[in-house]
């Protein structure tokens, strides 16, 4: 007997639970302005996300799913793109949009329920969210095709959960990013719950970063409560994908320190105390106590920084707040490039029924 | 949920003030519904129902602070303990609930039941009876289905028809229309009624002679209305000759041979003349030149029904005049109630030709001579 | 005993039918330990324990495969699609196995399964849970598709559902869910499959309709009552195989029709049921059928939901025209 493949899956992380630098900083964190730039985003995303959770609890927002807790995995990601790069996201990558042009104000549209908050900025390639989970890594893979197909130096960014990964989908897509060498990382949030089902249900596969060893491609873990190890190594991944067409599969672990979405009752299925216990690793804590050791960082930094996060934030509500909604036919309009003659007289009914409705 | 526990109002503050209730106890609200206005040390924040219920109690009157996560607002429920759960039941979205009861009557599986039978008919068949104006239970139906067919239709509409009688007019009658149009286009007419006293005439006196007579008489006072008067050229003639028209009412229709030259003829000439043409009239033998030329007409509508009326003037005559049912009637003569036998009369004139005067001279002329006073 | 919601018809006919029969299976994501997001399986995990209450890993055609191969061992699985939005990876394994597998075999396996999903628009969610494509079921050979509005009929057609040995499509009104309350009696009777039911009686027109859109055509019958028409309310319930008989002898007695349907216009099944009148009872129409449905788009987000959905001045003014036509 021969064994004829093994296989390993490293895990990285460059600041740990107790804000201890291991190592050096790595080349592509060098910078310590970026680090401060890292850290800021993470607490205004939190600012933001515990507002938009409150607009959900006043009625002024439909069904909101919180990043509270995974604020570094996607302030990580965001810092790791180049502009050129295409971002597929599913629907907690908040922090990762805002770094690519999109508005904090589209995000509260869309969860406001209006299509506009998916438009992003004229140029943006990058896809709206993913609700039908696990249906977009292949999206990613075939925007990395067409890359591929014209030579293009860039590469795909395509997020999905632990529970996504479960989907026929993310197999396929993995398995034909190894078979084309497509220029694309997977990046699969694992916060630990899928709803209510927790990791452990979700597959007996030690790792979710393993199961790129079926699809041919490299996997690994990263600590996602460390922001620069997750920005570093998706920055490599995406170089690798970018500049050699080897697709990377890489787990960033986190905790979801929150229900599902705004609907959700988490006290309904998760274990007392696990909350508490994993909010000792939480990313923001983490990362200002380094800064705060390296001189980078203090009490008053923050206090302003809070403050003008705060004030940064009630703007967005009030942009969102005053967006009036799109007018009816608006349905039709986007409906094809041109809507066909016969779908006219509906628009034209729906109108109509408007104009009844106010009358 | 029955108890609504104070969220997290958006500042990561541990409470609020109540500042205004929107709801008492006892109110039904729906989802959303505001129920309080709730003040921060940031904002004034409203805070709407997150399910429909009936509101039990409100946990605080304003100016009251209320800990985040504290009770809040209570709802009616059922016999459950009151749980401080946040279990809204779902993952997404807003399901809306409410206490009403479902009340659906009685469910029938499948069909409700067959009460009276149905006409059976294709739309087409459906436009073309409405077209023809058929009730379609009126029909039979003959088609294979039991439907009733479109020949169905025609052939009741055919039916229908033939028990109406539908024609064209013709000759007389068409003549009568024609003229009659021509009439109430040109015509202005006027109408006077009046009644004469035939009490004292002697008994078997022929009336229409005396009416002849009497109008011969009217003549000579009012000539104005023995002519002929063309508005186009706007020429009146005025006759010598008498030639008074007779209307005569036949199953054809209406004819009105000429008594020619009237103040000529003696009573007895006219009746002869009267009988040969009620005779000729009747067997279709009148001549046509009997027809024409009169100056003016008599009908004695009377002898059939009716009081007074309003006789249509035939242009280009100027004048007609109409008698009706003489009858007995109670009077008042010299301040006394008598008996009296009274013929009604309606002189009707084209007033563009003759005058008012004119005419109620004519007619108290004719009147005085039918009552015998010369 | 309480008056209860639709939602927990659900569940009470599937505790009953689990505790009659050991073969039935329950799967789906989030149903055990959470009791199902709309909480349709609550309490059955406590009772029946995981082995019949299964979580399953995020994979809907996976679900939907599982549930066939289970069946076709004499299981009887109730399987759950979290919304009908998320249906479509499954669509394969269910008209390519589930629907066919019988007819493949000339009877010797098949499928005795349920496919259970929230459905239809009006909860004020996000994208892709407001979908009403009974259709693209309703159009394949094989399969049932069944659509409760009322606590009493989600029971009893439930139990039916899961007693039928053929698959059945259940499709659930997630607006209606907590709508109203109503008294179910817990006895097992099941109601019949392949039937409409009558909700109201009427003479002058006859409302078609299923789902939620029940709802505000019972309100438009109430509101037609009031101006002195008498409108005959047919709950088609079971979308296919279609009862087109009773809908038949109403619109024999009534001569005009109006279809309901939430669901978007073009190639809806108040298409087939039209076809179906014009073929055998165009001869008892007094104006042509009319539709009252969605619009031939995609379901708009939260913000411009209500408009999408048809209202009762809708119904009323299609009875209007059917009333007025001739």
């Amino acid at each position: 007997m021969n064994v004829v493949a093994k296989f390993e899956i490293p895990y990285y992380q460059c600041l740990d639970e107790s804000s201890i630098l291991h190592g050096n900083l790595p080349d592509s964190v060098k910078d310590t302005k970026q680090l401060v730039k890292l850290y800021r985003l993470m607490v205004l995303l939190r600012i933001f996300d515990t507002k938009a959770i409150a607009l959900q609890r006043t009625g002024k927002l439909g069904t909101y799913p919180s990043t509270r807790g995974q604020e570094a995995v996607f302030v990580g990601m965001g810092a790791a793109l180049a502009n050129d790069d295409v971002f597929v996201p599913y629907y907690r990558d908040v922090g990762t949009l805002i770094q690519r042009g999109v508005k904090l104000s589209d995000i509260l549209l869309y969860w406001g329920g209006d299509e506009r908050g998916n438009c992003y900025h004229k140029d943006s390639e990058d896809f709206p969210y993913s609700v039908p989970v696990g249906s977009q890594p292949l999206h990613g893979a075939g925007i990395a095709t067409a890359l591929k197909i014209r030579g293009e130096k860039r590469a795909v960014l395509v997020t999905c959960g632990d529970g996504a990964s479960s989907q026929g989908d993310f197999y396929e897509a993995l398995n034909v990013a190894g078979a084309w060498k497509l220029p694309i990382v997977f990046v699969v949030s694992n916060n630990q719950w899928a709803i209510s089902v927790p990791r452990s249900a979700q597959s007996a596969s030690q790792t979710i970063a393993q199961k790129a060893v079926a699809a041919g491609i490299e996997g690994e873990q990263v600590d996602g409560n460390d922001v620069i190890a997750v920005c570093d190594r998706v920055t490599l991944a995406l170089k690798k994908a970018r500049e050699k067409n080897e697709p990377v599969l890489l787990e960033i672990l986190s905790y979801r320190q929150s229900d599902h979405t705004t609907a959700d009752d988490a006290s309904r299925y998760e274990p007392q105390g696990i909350r508490e216990k994993e909010w000792l690793k939480e990313p923001i804590g983490r990362m200002r106590k380094y800064l705060e050791a390296a001189k980078l960082w203090d009490e008053e930094k923050e206090k302003a920084l809070q403050a003008e996060c705060s004030v940064d934030v009630e703007g967005v509500v009030k942009e969102y707040l005053n967006t009036p909604p799109q007018s009816p036919e608006s349905m039709f309009d986007s409906l094809y490039a041109k809507l066909p003659d016969i779908y006219l007289e509906q628009r034209e009914q729906l109108i109509q029924k408007e104009i009844v409705a106010h009358g | 949920m029955k108890i609504f526990n104070l969220p997290d109002l958006g500042e990561g503050l541990a409470d609020a003030e109540i500042r205004e209730w929107h709801v008492k106890v006892g109110d039904v609200v729906i989802v959303d519904q505001p129920l309080v206005c709730m003040e921060t040390a940031k904002a004034v924040v409203e805070v709407p129902s997150p399910q429909a219920g009936k509101i039990k109690k409100l946990h605080g009157n304003p100016g009251d602070i209320v800990n985040t996560g504290a009770p809040l607002v209570e709802y009616e429920g059922d016999n459950e303990t009151l749980t401080t759960s946040k279990d809204a039941g779902s993952v997404v979205g807003n399901l809306e609930e409410s206490t009403q009861r479902l009340d659906e009557g009685d469910m029938i599986i499948g069909a409700a039941k067959k009460t009276a039978s149905t006409i059976k008919a294709m739309p087409a068949v459906r436009a073309l009876a409405k077209q023809l104006n058929v009730d379609l239970n009126s029909i039979v139906p003959s088609g294979p289905q039991g439907q009733i067919t479109l020949e169905d239709v025609k052939k009741q509409a055919d039916e229908r028809a033939s028990e109406d009688q539908v024609d064209t007019l013709h000759g007389v009658r068409r003549a009568m229309a024609v003229v009659m149009m021509q009439s109430h286009q040109e015509v202005v007419p006027v109408t006077i009624f009046e009644d004469a006293d035939l009490s004292d005439l002697p008994s078997g006196s022929d009336i229409t002679a005396c009416f002849l007579a009497a109008i011969v008489a009217a003549i000579k006072i009012e000539p104005n209305l023995n002519a002929w008067f063309d508005g186009k050229t706007m020429e009146r003639r005025l006759f010598k000759e008498i030639n008074v028209g007779l209307a005569v009412d036949t199953a054809e229709g209406l004819f009105v041979p000429v008594l020619k030259d009237v103040g000529k003829k003696s009573a007895a000439e006219l009746r002869t003349a009267i009988d040969t043409f009620k005779k000729t009239v009747k067997a279709r033998t009148v001549a046509p030149s009997d027809l024409h030329g009169a100056t003016i007409t008599l009908s004695n509508f009377g002898m059939i029904a009716g009081k007074y009326a309003t006789p249509i003037i035939v242009p280009p005559m100027v004048a007609i005049l109409g008698c009706g049912k003489i009858r007995e009637v109670v009077m008042v003569r010299n301040g006394k109630m008598e008996i009296r036998k009274i013929a009604p009369l309606s002189l009707t004139f084209d007033h563009r030709a003759v005058t008012g005067g004119e005419a109620t001279r004519f007619l108290a002329a004719l009147i005085n001579h039918l009552q015998g006073e010369r | 005993m309480a008056d209860i919601t639709l939602v927990e018809a659900i569940t009470q006919a599937l505790a009953y039918e689990m505790r009659k029969d050991k073969d039935v299976v329950i799967l789906g994501e989030d149903v055990g330990k959470d009791g199902g997001v709309f909480r349709a399986t609550l309490g059955l995990l406590n009772e029946f324990g995981p082995e019949r209450v299964r979580d399953t890993p995020l994979a809907e055609s996976m679900i939907a495969g599982l549930a066939i191969g289970m069946a076709a061992q004499g299981l009887k699985p109730v399987a759950e699609f979290q919304f009908m939005g998320f249906i479509y990876p499954a669509y394969d394994q269910i008209v390519n196995h589930a629907a066919r597998i019988r007819n493949r075999t000339r009877g010797r396996l098949s499928c005795p399964v349920v496919f259970r999903t929230p459905y239809g628009a009006g909860i004020h969610a996000p994208e892709h849970h407001s979908e009403s494509t009974e259709a693209i079921f309703a159009h394949i050979p094989g399969l049932r598709v069944v659509v409760p509005s009322s606590p009493a009929r989600a029971y009893g057609l439930l139990l039916a559902s899961i007693r039928d040995p053929d698959p059945v499509i259940f499709l659930e009104p997630s607006r209606l869910y907590r709508w109203a309350k109503q008294e179910v009696p817990d006895d097992g009777k099941a109601l019949p499959l392949d039937v409409c039911f009558t909700l109201r009686v009427g003479t002058d027109v006859t409302l078609v309709t299923w789902g939620a859109m029940v709802k505000e055509t019972l309100a438009a019958a109430d509101t037609l009552a009031k101006q002195g028409i008498s409108a005959e309310v047919i709950d088609v319930a079971t979308i296919k195989p279609l009862d087109i008989e009773t809908i038949l002898a109403s619109v024999e007695k009534t001569g005009r029709c109006v279809i309901i349907h939430e669901a978007a216009r073009s190639c809806g099944v108040g298409a087939d049921i039209s076809a179906q009148i014009a073929e055998r009872g165009l001869m008892f129409l007094q104006a042509p059928v009319q539709r009252v449905t969605g619009y031939d788009t995609i379901v708009p987000y939260a913000r411009l939901e209500k408009l999408y959905i048809p209202n009762e001045k809708q119904i009323l003014a299609a009875v209007t025209n059917v009333m007025e036509f001739a």
